[in-house]
């Protein structure tokens, strides 16, 4: 056994009154890779923090190759050679992809300037190396979640010199991604690279991790090895056996709900990287949940915002109807009032107030409903919040406190929840589950199937496959803006990746 | 990277009680009613006596205080909004004085009523802010840049209407005078104890705190400001919303013209010089974030009085304006350090 590269002990931290770790033991060996499980807000994150330097423990010691450690702040942290993915990606929206991945260690020609050129090359380099085509001159505003995590998983690769800290760096990648990622980990750990992963995708674990540890409200629940079956894997998550994840699929759908035509969807700025919808023909009817699968760059997003009216231009082409009446979606007001909403992947740049109470951030979509006559009334407010309380399980059940102190699985359920609140007749869900713990996932699904039974239909983008199988009645697969094939739910895996790269089954 | 510890802004949403409560957030929230309560006493116990009467509470003095105020108060109130929103409106100043100088003009040499003046004054100001928001929202410009060519054409057009002079108001019946009640507006009510610019101001602030904490546009207002992206995804009439508050400062600095005018019976292009950054001060002290999203109008209230009543005993005592400055220059760093300590501290506190 070798010693191990990294010991924390009794690890304690306090926000406010709050007590997101109480006492947790944490140790990493190099060339391991760690899972570290956990349901949303049992203090992942923030263990992850104490590491990376971002907050310092009010009790506890952390200590590597034996020797104690304090990390006053992030760059200490990278200085000892520990680099981390954080989920909430810190990247700076406003630069490009190249500048990102050298932040704070640029390269330089002699005389003390920038050698641009050079850190574009070798961007490219190291971007190519994980084989996801992202160009290193787009700004990084411009790139799609998926994208903005490879990213930001290639900049943590370049410095992890001893330990990788990876706070759900898959949540939005897909099958292919994640095993050219895990690839990658695999290579890095031989070199001795200690690697802490953080996932929710439980399905993940046996195929990478060494060894398991799960965490519960703050504490170390239990530490397994990874090809412990995933009944006691959930079990040791959630404290008790969870039911089938997915709900009973609907017995037949009703009327069409939304219908596009050869559909096809104008850019403003075609360089942004965005992949416009072309010629996509597809059904929702009331009552169903169709589910649209597709690798990177394949359009789910572009479509569900095209769809939404904030998709950059605004032309639609081809037939788009609502319930079989042609409609213009060029705007979000008129999406709107055809009955649509939608969920953003991105919820911290487009779907939150941050600082703001968690009960304001869920009326925000029905403020007109809770003010009649002008005046907020503070009574239909407090039902409205109450009744999202209801039907998602956000943690801590306390609307008071600002949506940003919540961890990201729970910021995650207030997007959605914020949403249903509006009563809407189609919704667009993107990556509905983002960080979502396996339990809530469970409830999410539950959710949506009743309000499907209720006639709403739902538009579900998913990089998660054994989700949009899992939940979808029927699932469309997109390639490079257009639908290339159609399967029911249940479907094989393999049959539909397959579909969503081109290849035959 | 925003892994710094957050505490939420804005109105309870549950009646509650809190829990845990950090102080330090709490201090924030009251800062400057609590600022002002020190400053009050700190008035108290360094104010000049004179027959063992304490000046500094002397009513005249008070009233004093609060009448000078009442125009860069009723800017702070509009600025508030604007800055709620993640905006800033550097043109009020010269807006006030483009006012003052029309409300004289309008009535001296145009010989309009005072009912057409003072409406069409307002009516202009509405229009100003309206156009800079307009601007700013259509061609996605910082509205820093949009009001601050706002400042340089408004002073312009106040130096065309004026012809680069003072204009007297004198009062009185017939031509070339103004009617007697608009030096009302110069005058103290209520047994001669309430200045009347003081009421307008109060009067104002009462129905901006109403529009900011319980209409449908207040939470419009701290949508905008919490996340643009996030509050257009959500059916926020965004671009409305950015155009009315400026709207709402155009309004503000208006009226606050007009009150100028009748305070001190003239009209100048050069009035309400600076009067954009007090403003600013005022509403920072009061615990606005420029950052948007979070905001409380009685703050303002507050920290409007209280540089006013700091800048009084500081007179009181004969220290010279550069200390004044030097002394609001430090509160105002106060203010803000002690914001970005709280957000800066662990918290779950509001
Ligand atoms: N900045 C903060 N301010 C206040 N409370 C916080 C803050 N960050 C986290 N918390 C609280 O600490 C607890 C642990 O949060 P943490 O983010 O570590 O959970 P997590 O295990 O990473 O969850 P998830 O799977 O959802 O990401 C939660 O109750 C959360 O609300
Ligand atoms: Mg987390």
């Amino acid at each position: 056994m070798t010693a191990p590269l990294l010991v924390m002990t009794g690890a304690v931290k306090r926000f406010g009154g709050v007590q997101a770790l109480r006492g947790v033991d944490f140790d990493l060996k190099a060339g391991e890779i760690h899972a570290l499980l956990g349901e949303n807000g049992a203090g992942k994150s923030t263990l992850m923090n104490l590491l990376s330097g971002v907050y310092t423990p009010d009790e506890g010691t952390i200590e590597i190759d034996g020797k104690p450690v304090r990390f006053n702040n992030p760059r200490e942290a990278q200085a000892a050679g520990i680099a981390t993915i954080f989920q909430e990606l810190d990247l700076v929206p406003s630069l490009d992809v190249a500048a990102n991945l050298f932040l704070g260690r640029e390269l330089m020609r002699p005389g003390g300037f920038l050698d641009v050129p050079a850190m574009r090359r070798e961007a490219k380099k190291r971007l190519e190396a994980i084989e996801i085509a992202i160009d290193p001159g787009a700004m990084v505003a411009d790139l799609s979640i998926g994208q903005r995590q490879v990213v930001a998983i290639v900049k943590a690769l370049s410095y992890a010199s001893r330990v990788l800290i990876m706070d759900e760096p898959t949540a939005a990648l897909t099958v292919g991604e994640v095993e050219r990622l895990f690839d990658i980990m695999r290579k890095l750990a031989a070199t001795g690279v200690g690697i802490v992963y953080i996932s929710h995708r439980l399905e993940e674990v046996p195929g990478i991790a060494d060894r398991v540890t799960v965490m519960r409200d703050g504490r170390v629940a239990g530490i397994t090895e990874p090809h412990a079956p995933q009944a006691e894997l959930v079990r040791l998550l959630v404290g008790r056996p969870l039911d089938e994840l997915y709900p009973q699929r609907a017995k037949g759908a009703g009327k069409p709900l939304l219908s596009l035509r050869d559909a096809s969807f104008k850019l403003a700025r075609d360089s942004a990287g965005w992949q416009a919808p072309q010629g996509v023909s597809l059904d929702v009817h009331e009552g169903e949940i169709v589910g649209l699968a597709g690798i990177m760059g394949a359009g789910r997003t572009e479509l569900l915002s095209a769809l939404y009216g904030t998709g950059l231009s605004g032309h639609w082409e081809g037939e788009v109807a609502i319930s079989g009446r042609p409609v213009k979606l060029d705007s979000i007001k008129a999406a709107r009032h055809a009955g649509i909403a939608f969920v953003t992947d991105d919820r911290r740049g487009s779907g939150l107030m941050l600082r703001m109470a968690v009960g304001l951030n869920l009326v925000m979509s029905v403020i007109r409903r809770i003010s009649p006559n002008w005046l907020v009334s503070p009574r239909r407010q407090a039902e409205a919040v109450k009744e999202s309380f209801g039907q998602f399980d956000i943690r801590p059940k306390n609307p008071d406190i600002a949506v940003g102190a919540l961890s990201g699985g729970n910021q995650q359920k207030v997007v959605l929840a914020k949403e249903i609140l509006g009563n809407p007749r189609l919704l667009l869900l993107d990556e509905p589950t983002r960080g979502v713990d396996v339990g809530a996932k469970g409830e999410i699904y539950a959710r949506l199937r009743a309000l499907a039974a209720q006639g709403l239909g739902i538009l579900v983008a998913s990089s998660e496959m054994p989700e949009l199988i899992g939940l979808c009645d029927r699932i469309v697969v997109l390639r490079q803006g257009r639908n290339v094939a159609e399967f029911m739910g249940g479907v094989d895996e393999h049959t539909v990746l397959a579909a969503a790269n081109g290849r035959e089954a | 990277m925003s892994d710094e510890k957050i505490s939420a802004a804005g109105a309870p949403v549950t009646a509650a009680p809190q829990k845990h409560r950090d102080p330090l957030a709490l201090i924030v929230r009251f800062q400057s009613l609590i600022g002002l309560v020190l400053v009050a006493i700190g008035g108290i116990i360094f104010s000049p006596r004179r027959h063992g009467e304490i000046l500094f509470l002397n009513p005249d003095n008070i009233a004093n205080i609060v009448r000078a105020v009442s125009e860069t108060g009723i800017i702070a109130i509009g600025m508030t909004f604007v800055i709620i929103t993640a905006g800033i409106d550097l043109s009020v100043g010269a807006v006030l004085g483009l006012s003052s100088v029309v409300t004289a003009s309008m009535m001296i040499s145009g010989g309009f009523g005072l009912i057409p003046t003072i409406l069409a004054v307002l009516v202009m100001g509405i229009v100003f802010g309206a156009i800079q928001g307009t601007i700013s929202t259509r061609f996605r410009l910082e509205p820093f840049i949009v009001t601050l060519a706002g400042l340089q054409a408004a002073r312009g057009l106040a130096l065309v209407v004026s012809g680069n002079q003072y204009i007297n108001i004198s009062y009185g019946d017939g031509p070339g005078l103004a009617p007697p009640v608009f030096a009302v507006l110069g005058e103290r009510l209520f047994n001669n104890t309430v200045p009347v610019a003081t009421l307008v101001f109060i009067v104002f602030a009462a129905i901006a705190t109403i529009v900011l904490n319980t209409t449908r546009f207040g939470r419009y207002v701290f949508a905008v400001g919490g996340n643009e992206r996030a509050a257009r995804i959500s059916g926020v009439p965004v671009s409305m919303v950015k155009i009315s508050v400026y709207a709402i400062t155009g309004f503000a600095a208006a009226l606050a013209g007009i009150v100028h005018a009748g305070q001190f019976n003239f009209g100048s292009a050069n009035d309400g010089m600076g009067y954009e950054l007090t403003a600013i001060a005022a509403v920072v002290i009061g615990g606005t974030s420029l950052f948007g999203g979070a905001g409380s109008m009685v703050g303002t209230v507050a920290g409007t009085i209280m540089l006013g009543a700091l800048a009084n005993i500081l007179q009181l005592n004969n220290i010279t304006p550069a200390m004044q400055l030097l002394a609001t220059a430090a509160i105002i760093v106060l203010a803000a350090v002690l914001q970005s300590l709280v957000r800066r501290r662990e918290g779950l506190g509001r």
